[in-house]
């Protein structure tokens, strides 16, 4: 017999678990898949305070907002089934859930998408050697899994995040040889970060990429090429910063539509007001529906949360209107104090969802 | 290196629990993954890529890459990065392309 649900939430990090909050707050009973052995995605890693989040949310650090986020859904009818992932579809519309070993159908009334993100590689000769890890994965291993994952260490790409996770590194003894930018300023836009880096003593080089990495088994060493030379470091470690593009392979498999923009990661599903894609029962949220900040992320969850109630009639359509405007107007302050260039790619991408680029590319 | 004392985090890693790679015994803490754990002992050759056999190790450390393959307790194809060491547990490096196995529940 199939499991049942009223709303199937593929992904348990901050955009799923605010989506949640606001679902079974109001009743509906709600199931929550995640690959992870623990809810609350990348923030689980994050020892970065966070400053711009939505109503009701204090700044807060990642792992603090992770607990805080699981912990008001205590008492809420939510169940989870962390390890486990969507694997495809049943011919009924249930969803094929996978814990490794068993697969089983889910049958949900709606579904959300919150699937995130995932890091895009830097490519360079040699750069799938190991020792060279996604800046993200850096994070992972000294804030979740308490592992130093090198002694010596280059940084390439000097985004918010990446610069976040020098100084994380380095504060658990990792030297930080040198930041390398490929344009010719600093990424991170937070200023006050950008000048503990330089007060770490960690040189920074722009208008600088890798030429090649070299090692046996391992990497060992790295070409940086400078405008008028090549620099050799010896590192045991080099950690890309790469961007991040949204993981769509829920929505290929719902059968999607699908727009491009660039600011917001690139390919990604259309989606309106709602958060609702053209397979009316299926929602987005968070990185899934473009590449942005925490605060953001979390205002996503709580749209697609509450435009999931209306469909299922557990609030009334002005009611739900009301929500989702000041909702969309809290996002849009969040959106634009840093990355406005993002915001108007959402402006577009919305207006474009009767006109997607891909329309049913992806079913067999 | 384990980290005995976050900054931030504090102390975190408590018990320890031995497991094995390639019949060697390794130390590791309970609540680490595999790759994490082996990372953690120096070893950051997890595998061998399938098609020219080049070295593979941990890269995304969130179970997108499957540059984390190995074999652990007998299965093939385990991201060991998403996955938790156990006292006892045996790993070992993927070095070539593994069976797929078929008990005839696929299609
Ligand atoms: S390191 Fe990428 S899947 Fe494990």
């Amino acid at each position: 017999m199939a499991m049942e649900t009223d709303v199937l939430i593929i992904g348990a990090g901050p955009a799923g678990l605010a989506a949640a909050f606001e679902l079974a707050s109001r009743g509906l009973e709600v199931t929550l898949v995640d690959e992870s052995a623990a809810a609350g995605g990348q923030l689980v890693q994050q020892t970065q305070l966070i400053r711009s989040l939505p109503a009701p949310f204090q700044p807060m650090r990642g792992f603090a907002l992770a607990e805080a986020l699981t912990k008001r859904l205590a008492a809420l009818p939510v169940r989870y089934l962390l390890g486990h992932r969507m694997i495809g579809l049943y011919r009924d519309g249930s969803v094929g859930v996978a814990d490794e070993a068993n697969v089983f159908p889910l049958k949900a009334r709606k579904i959300v998408v919150a699937t995130g993100a995932a890091e895009n590689a830097v490519p360079f000769p040699k750069w799938t050697l190991p020792g060279i890890i996604t800046i993200g994965a850096a994070q992972t291993l000294i804030n979740r899994d308490f592992v130093r994952p090198g002694k010596h260490a280059v940084i390439v790409g000097s985004s918010d995040f990446a610069v976040d996770v020098a100084l994380q590194l380095a504060d658990v003894g990792v030297n930080i040889k040198a930041v390398v930018e490929r344009q010719s300023a600093l990424l991170a836009r937070d200023a006050e970060k950008v000048a503990q880096l330089k007060q770490s003593g960690i040189p920074t080089y722009v208008n600088a990429a890798v030429k090649e990495a070299r090692g046996k088994g391992e990497v060992a060493e790295i070409d940086i090429q400078l405008s008028e030379r090549v620099i050799t470091e010896h590192v045991d470690l080099v950690c890309l910063d790469g961007g991040r593009s949204p993981v769509l392979e829920a929505c290929y498999q719902l059968g999607c539509s699908f727009g491009y923009q660039q600011e917001l990661g690139g390919w990604l599903p259309q989606y309106n007001k709602r958060l609702q894609t053209d397979r009316e029962d299926v929602f987005l949220a968070g990185n899934a529906a473009g590449i942005s900040t925490q605060g953001v992320v979390l205002a996503t969850g709580m749209i697609a949360g509450v435009s999931v109630c209306e469909a299922l009639r557990v609030i009334g359509g002005e009611e739900a209107e009301r929500l989702r405007s000041a909702l969309w107007k809290e996002l849009e302050v969040l959106e634009t104090t840093l990355f406005p260039e993002v915001w108007q790619a959402r402006l577009r991408h919305m207006d474009n969802f009767g006109n997607p680029l891909l329309k049913e590319q992806f079913i067999s | 290196m384990h980290i005995k004392h976050h900054p931030v985090l504090g102390k975190r890693l408590s018990e320890t629990v031995t497991f094995y790679f390639q019949d060697q015994p390794y130390t590791a803490y309970r609540g680490q993954t595999v790759a994490a754990a082996l990372m953690a002992n120096g070893i950051k050759k997890l595998g061998l890529s399938r098609k020219l056999l080049q070295p593979r190790g941990l890269f995304c450390a969130r179970g997108r890459c499957c540059s984390c393959y190995m074999t652990v307790n007998g299965e093939d194809h385990v991201r060991t990065c998403l996955i938790k060491v156990e006292e006892g547990m045996k790993v070992y490096p993927n070095l070539e392309d593994p069976e797929v196995t078929n008990d005839g529940h696929g299609d």
